[in-house]
């Protein structure tokens, strides 16, 4: 599936370690994502965020629960609303 | 005259040499670059990865079951410190065995001398093993924790842990195995310790480098961390983020010895644990066996190889075990400990303290021909010094 290309998922994590936890459970489950560094609007915090298509957010939020993963918060950016540089990413 | 060759008979100080993948997988972690968990780019990232990989294959290989519940630490000691500091609060009580390493008898002992805790000792039978039918009699209210190593670093007697941990289950005492004699070499599964905390070293029967150990710790054990800072996650909080791993892990972690860590579990994996014991045990049988036939020699531990882990005590004639140790290494090229081994309690137990021992432990790597050759010189230094 298509990472939609006007709002972007983004999943946190108390520390790096349920970040890679994640990454892992949803490779494993074959899912489109990418691991990125945590969008300051979201937080000043430094650490990584995964990012996937807010159409997957249900599906990539359970998948994470079932196995153990501790989110921290789930977020719904809007590219005009403070994703800021990573727009770059995108063209 | 010294002789040319060298043999490694040090293994239960730190493994050498180590597998070719694990000099690999270092130099590789070095190379690659990257803080992990700090910055977010693809170097960083890929150094947590290979954290996150060690963390997973370690894990599993003790049956750890959740693997944010296993920390990495500098070593053994260090793991030893930070559940001993960590755990014991004032006024609680802790049992010990008298096999203890000085990385479990000084943090106690600082602590006593404090005025915080108190420690009581396991006595032996007269079989000079731990009398496990003694415990249940030392255990007051505030017996917070008891501690074992799994196997002597002296001896290499196993001890008996698990009867020891179910017995803390069944009181609610925390039960603290250092296994750093036995992962790799022994089994050392969790469940079957009913360990609530455990130790390991990442340089011994791991066969990974030196500068990073372990400890696992239980959900229900209660813990501070005795060293605090920058962990990457949650910056902005004044305090020590609470959660695992992160909590215990404070500072740039020790990225390409966790990677070299990881491989020798691997290789340890692929070879069979079954094969490195039966190889060591067997090594340390010829060597017991051998070392009886010398006259002047007397050794040490357990009668039987089965009971324990491939480390051999001996003296020769109450002959000072520097001296030998000086003797070995000079004239046969052969490297081993001799003194205390940083365990004075367990020479008062064997009857050889101050004196200590010289101790042999061969490794994977060892051969039946360094065997033979040790007992040659050992042989030949006994007959000298009747």
């Amino acid at each position: 599936m298509e990472i939609n290309k006007d709002k972007l998922c983004y999943f946190t994590f108390p520390t790096t370690y349920y970040a890679l936890l994640g990454e892992k459970i949803l490779k494993r489950n074959g899912m489109i994502f990418k691991m990125t560094p945590l969008p300051r609007s979201i937080s000043s915090n430094c650490g990584t965020a995964l990012r996937c298509s807010p159409a997957d957010k249900d599906n990539v939020q359970e998948m994470l629960t079932a196995a153990g993963v501790i989110i921290e918060s789930c977020h719904i950016l809007e590219e005009s609303k403070g994703v800021g540089l990573f727009s770059l990413l995108k063209r | 005259m010294a002789e040319e060759k060298m043999l490694y008979f040090d293994n239960a100080a730190t493994t050498w040499p180590k597998p070719e993948t694990v000099y690999q997988a270092v130099d590789k972690a070095l190379r690659s670059g990257g803080s992990p968990g700090r910055s977010e780019h693809a170097t960083s990232l890929a150094a947590e990865r290979l954290v996150f990989n060690s963390r997973e294959r370690v894990s599993s290989f003790l049956g750890i079951e959740d693997p944010a519940s296993l920390i990495f630490t500098l070593n053994a000691t260090d793991s030893l410190n930070m559940a001993i500091k960590g755990v014991l609060e004032e006024g609680d009580h802790v049992i010990i065995t008298p096999f203890e390493h000085n990385s479990v008898l000084r943090p106690l002992n600082s602590l006593v001398r404090d005025g915080k805790i108190s420690v009581t000792e396991l006595p032996l039978t007269s079989a000079g093993i731990v009398d496990l039918e003694a415990l249940p009699s030392l255990i007051r209210d505030n017996t917070r924790m008891v501690i074992s190593t799994h196997a002597s670093n002296v001896t290499g007697q196993i001890m008996p842990v698990a009867e020891i941990g179910t017995l803390c289950k069944q009181k609610g005492i925390y039960f603290l195995v250092d296994a750093a004699q036995t992962a790799g070499v022994y089994p050392v599964k969790i469940r079957d310790l009913n360990a609530d905390l455990l130790v390991f070293a990442g340089h011994k029967g791991l066969l990974g480098p030196q500068g990073v150990g372990g400890l696992y710790i239980d959900k229900n054990v209660k813990i501070k961390p005795w060293r605090e800072g920058g962990t990457g996650s949650r910056s902005e909080e004044e305090f020590q983020p609470e959660l695992l791993p992160d909590y215990l892990e404070a500072g740039t972690m020790n990225v390409p010895g966790i990677a070299g860590l990881e491989a020798g579990v691997k290789f340890i994996e692929e070879v069979s644990l079954e094969k490195i014991r039966s190889h060591e045990i067997k090594l340390a049988g010829m060597l017991r066996q051998g070392l009886k036939n010398i006259p002047g020699v007397r050794i040490f531990g357990p009668s039987s190889c089965a009971d324990g882990v491939a480390v051999v005590s001996f003296e020769i004639d109450q002959v000072d075990s520097g001296n030998i140790g000086f003797i070995l290494e000079e004239v046969y090229g052969i490297l081993c400990r001799t003194g205390l081994h940083c365990a004075p309690k367990a020479h008062n137990c064997i009857g050889t303290y101050p004196r200590g021992t010289i101790r042999l432990s061969p490794g994977y790597f060892t051969t039946e021909e360094d065997v033979n050759y040790v007992l040659k010189a050992v042989k030949e230094i006994a007959e000298e010094a009747q």
